[in-house]
């Protein structure tokens, strides 16, 4: 897609519309963008590229200050940096039963984080970990959402769909656009994910709706709603920017976890040879 | 909108010439990646692709290599009756009806519907298949949870055989139903990733040759499997190289129907290039589901926990 940005921009630039009118529409009155963002053959906003989230909301969704990190011998390394909340009035309406549970899958990170697992992120987590994420937006059809933490993805259906015939990790997306905004609708989640390391969960009820809109050509808006009625008193909401990758030739590598995690799920019942080389005592500071 | 693109017929015409070498095969005609002769056009995406979208399946009845007296189908996939058939209609009833073909082999070069596999690569993959109580190692990718591979993961299997295609400006993606894998190929004609990075599935690069979508795969890592699937018997778990390089090619033949060839090619691992080659048919009602494999994977603890106890029980029985 770079280049379709770049000649947009390039011929926008030189105050010629020659040619291109047809992916230059004008956008919706009232939301209208301060720069001009390429378009679809369609004419829908172009979120075609490589993104990624910054910041901590991966680490935890709501204000944290920088603590150490949980191994003593990483030291530096794997400390926890400081963050704003990205949620609505920095607070997630729990339920007391739900507040109690968050508290103790925090003290408990470790041994429930399903991401130390390497297992499927669920949404909207995906998309704000420390991984990029690729949109790949076909016309008039489907939107492929791929994450490179362990080769999750998700085809999200535009228009209607059925009900979702089974609970799933990464759920069951439908999308539409409102003006210049994706909307994805989300539901179908098992209660098997959470939204960070910091202990947030949500049950098999969840439904997010997430909105992603141009704030410039290299940088989306996204926007997202927890619904909850079992976990949460009401609907609460995440916001955070979504930054266009600009690396040259930036592509999806592999971050295929699950060969990370398998001595720590299964080596306990590795056929002992006498060969292997004793893991050093890391001593923990927490959970 | 979709534009019908102007497919030059008379090219057409001419690389027909190279079609039907190979008898027997899962397809009613062979291409061998020759456009075909009908005068079926693809529609195009708006960039100018051959449009190849949609959701395609590939269960067969055709058997991924000529059986041999010689093989030893108890040992490869721990099914005696397992060779000699494809994959059949799926084994979970889904209730779609699947005029499925049977060929010779979905092999088809050499022309003995058999994959020269070097004699360290046979002996490396018996000792894993008659090793994994000991070690995940030892275990394919596909049952690791890790990846069924490139080209493994469209080797058609009993179950999960759907695949979606998708096209955006300058992209085709290929997701893959087993183990929820999507693999975005780039068209714009960069170089492949530096040697320094290896990856399960490779880099894939694509470019469009006519109506066919060439996909050139390099800088694999050596710890993946050609191959993972029952079906495909005495190929599967048989080690990937660093060497292994893989050209794929996509051609949409009609409405309904994509023919895909694979040629791999490894100097560590096969003693000569060999080419797999089926088609791909349209099931726009085949809904590929979530496959979250690693998350419910209980067959490789529960295999290494009943290894363990079998240690015990023979360490009791040598004391006794």
């Amino acid at each position: 897609m770079n280049w379709l940005k770049g000649a947009s921009i390039a011929v926008v630039s030189a105050g010629l519309a020659l040619g291109i009118s047809q992916m230059m529409r004008q956008p919706v009155e009232g939301q209208v963008p301060d720069v001009k963002l390429s378009r679809t053959a369609d004419g829908k906003p172009d979120l075609n590229g490589i993104w990624q989230a910054m910041g901590t909301a991966h680490w935890d969704l709501l204000d944290h200050h920088a603590r150490s990190g949980p191994v003593l011998e990483l030291g530096a390394i794997a400390a926890v940096p400081a963050g704003l909340s990205v949620v609505e009035g920095n607070q997630i309406p729990y339920q007391p039963w739900a507040a109690a549970k968050k508290k103790e899958n925090y003290e408990n990170w470790l041994s429930r984080d399903p991401e130390v697992k390497c297992y499927l992120p669920g949404i909207p987590r995906a998309t704000y970990m420390p991984y990029p994420f690729q949109i790949l937006q076909t016309h008039n059809n489907d939107i492929l959402m791929a994450y490179e933490y362990a080769s999750a993805s998700r085809v999200i259906k535009m228009g209607k769909t059925e009900p979702p015939p089974v609970d799933t990790w990464m759920g069951q997306s439908t999308g539409r656009w409102d003006g210049e905004t994706l909307v994805v609708d989300t539901i179908g989640f098992n209660d098997q994910t959470w939204f960070d390391r910091a202990g947030n969960f949500h049950s098999e009820a969840l439904h997010v709706i997430e909105r992603f809109t141009h704030k410039s050509p290299d940088v989306l808006d996204y926007e997202v709603t927890i619904e909850d009625p079992k976990v949460f008193t009401r609907s609460w909401k995440i916001q955070m920017p979504l930054y266009r990758r600009q690396d040259q030739n930036a592509q999806l590598l592999e971050f295929k976890c699950v060969e990370f995690v398998e001595e720590l799920m299964y080596g306990h019942l590795r056929k002992k040879t006498g060969d292997e080389k004793p893991f050093a005592g890391a001593r923990m500071r927490w959970p | 909108m979709r534009i019908r693109g102007l497919v030059s017929l008379a090219i057409a015409a001419i690389l027909v010439s190279a079609c039907v070498r190979v008898a027997g095969h899962d397809q009613p005609t062979e291409t061998n990646g020759a456009e075909p002769a009908t005068k079926w056009t693809p529609p195009r995406t708006p960039d100018g692709q051959p449009d190849i979208q949609g959701i395609w399946t590939n269960y067969t009845n055709t058997p991924f290599e000529v059986f041999d007296e010689k093989d030893q189908p108890g040992l490869y996939s721990g099914d005696p009756d397992g060779t000699g058939r494809g994959t059949g209609p799926g084994f979970i009833n889904d209730s779609f009806e699947r005029k499925l073909s049977k060929g010779r082999s979905l092999v088809v070069d050499p022309p003995s519907g058999r994959v020269p596999i070097m004699p360290w690569a046979e002996e490396k993959r018996n000792y894993r298949l008659g090793h994994i109580q000991d070690d995940w190692v030892n275990f394919t990718a596909w049952e690791r949870c890790i990846t069924r591979g490139v080209p493994g993961g469209i080797f058609p299997t009993g179950y999960g055989s759907g695949y979606q295609i998708l096209q955006g400006p300058g992209y085709v993606s290929i997701v893959y139903e087993m183990i929820h894998e999507a693999r975005i190929i780039p068209l714009d004609g960069r170089r492949h990733v530096g040697s320094g990075v290896r990856l399960w599935n490779g880099d894939s690069r694509g470019r469009w040759e006519g109506n066919t979508l060439v996909v050139d795969i390099t800088n694999y890592n050596d710890k993946g499997n050609v191959a993972t699937n029952a079906a495909t018997q005495r190929v599967r778990s048989i080690p990937q190289s660093e060497d292994l390089h893989v050209v794929e090619r996509f051609t949409r033949v009609d409405e309904n129907t994509i023919n895909y060839e694979v040629v791999v090619e490894d100097p560590k691992v096969f003693t000569a290039p060999w080419k797999v080659a089926m088609s791909l048919n349209r099931e726009p009602k085949y809904e590929l589901f979530e496959y979250a494999c690693h998350e419910g994977n209980h067959a490789v603890p529960n295999t290494l926990s009943a290894g363990r106890a079998k240690d015990k029980a023979a360490a009791r029985a040598g004391t006794q």
